[in-house]
């Protein structure tokens, strides 16, 4: 089973987010923040994480750009989820290492889509 | 919903958009005119049927028969579809062309979708066997207001997101201040929006090279799907095609057509296939 990690700092976005991908057939890990999240990279390495931008201690940007520097770090497809949705922000994202951006507020059919569209599912 | 009122609606939409609507999808009445009834202000459908009874206006009747048709669709529904259309049915019509220009009708093309990712799809390496060619889009829908929508290409937060990577987002669209997105100007000006109906005639639509009708017929009664097919089948230029969605058939609605021998849920006229297939090979 593949794995997927949620970040997000609010722990509903990630129950939801959470119901919605192990729908998908994931196995589902979550972090609170990106510092916790790059731990658990170090420590298993997942096959696709969906990212939260703006979080306490370490936002998802910063964790992404650490993310791509780790060995193996270019292997997770990361599905960046947020409300920063102008084209500036998305398109920062997508340089700084992202495969997908998801536009809060999301639905399962946009999760499903978007997971879809990187070959994940 | 009172019985009257289902039965008074539901040959509405037969009459009028060809829909088979069945009892046990009263919801499905509910949920697609509930716009209109809203807009004019109807607190139940058993009101908009009385207004409908009481007041004979073959506008608003069309109105609501069109709004009773299903306008789900997504950006690259179906994808295998398009790109099979676009790297083997339309080469394939381009090699048969000797003017080096295609027509593609995209016929039920609700809020436009289908042929804003067909046109996408044609700026991109796929499309290189079409390089020259002068295609044009054509999308039509039986309602209105889809139509209008389809032509202004402006899509919402949920629709944006549904079949459409980040990176063609990106690409053709741009974010507007009230939360929209823009389809660019070249995008938009590749396609033209007709209303149209199916049932209708559509002599004056031209003749087409593919006309793409994906998951429009299922909805529609066996009597409405035979004359659409009639309609459409007479659309198509010497060797056209139309195409239908996945798990789709016209097995049973016409003679004129027969599946085509190379390209996956298209059908030709009938008497053409093993032709095309023999010059082919």
């Amino acid at each position: 089973m593949k794995r997927c990690l949620i970040v997000d700092d609010s722990r509903v976005v990630r129950k939801v987010a959470g119901r919605i991908v192990r729908d998908l057939a994931f196995e589902i890990v979550e972090a609170g923040d990106g510092a916790e999240a790059l731990k658990h990279c170090r420590e298993t390495m997942p096959d696709a994480i969906l990212l939260d931008w703006n979080m306490p201690v370490m936002n998802g940007l910063d964790f992404l750009r650490a993310l791509r520097r780790e060995d193996n770090g270019g292997e997770p497809t990361v599905v960046f989820c947020s409300t920063e949705n102008d084209s500036e922000h998305i398109s920062e994202a997508i340089r700084s290492g992202a495969d997908e951006f998801v536009m809060k507020p999301f639905d399962a059919d946009i999760i499903e889509s978007k997971f879809a569209e990187v070959g994940l599912i | 919903m009172q019985d009257t009122t289902f039965n008074v609606l539901a040959d509405l939409a037969l009459s009028g958009s060809g829909q088979a609507i069945q009892k046990s999808k009263t919801y499905l009445i509910e949920a697609r005119l509930a716009g209109l009834a809203r807009r004019e202000g109807f607190g139940t459908m058993d009101d908009l049927v009385h207004c409908l009874k009481a007041r004979s206006n073959a506008v608003f009747a069309a109105e609501v028969a069109a709004a009773l048709v299903s306008k789900d669709t997504r950006f690259f529904r179906e994808r295998d579809i398009l790109i099979q259309l676009i790297t083997s049915a339309l080469p394939e019509r381009l090699k048969a062309s000797n003017t080096g220009r295609l027509k593609v009708w995209c016929a039920g093309g609700g809020t436009g979708q289908e042929a804003y990712s067909l046109a996408m799809m044609l700026q991109e390496p796929d499309a290189a066997p079409l390089k020259g060619a002068k295609i044009e889009i054509l999308s039509t829908d039986i309602c209105k207001a889809t139509t209008d929508a389809a032509r202004i290409g402006q899509f919402g937060h949920f629709d944006i997101q549904k079949g459409l990577s980040i990176h063609r987002l990106l690409e053709h669209f741009t974010h507007m201040d009230t939360g929209m997105w823009d389809a660019s100007d070249a995008l938009r000006a590749s396609i033209s929006f007709r209303q149209h109906n199916l049932m209708k005639d559509c002599s004056g639509l031209g003749k087409h090279d593919i006309i793409l009708c994906r998951n429009v017929l299922s909805g529609m009664a066996r009597t409405a799907r035979m004359m659409v097919v009639e309609r459409l089948a007479g659309q198509l230029v010497p060797g056209g095609m139309i195409q239908l969605g996945e798990g789709e058939s016209l097995i049973g609605l016409t003679d004129r057509l027969e599946p085509a021998p190379t390209i996956r849920g298209a059908w030709v006229a009938a008497g053409t296939a093993n032709s095309a297939a023999a010059a082919a090979a």
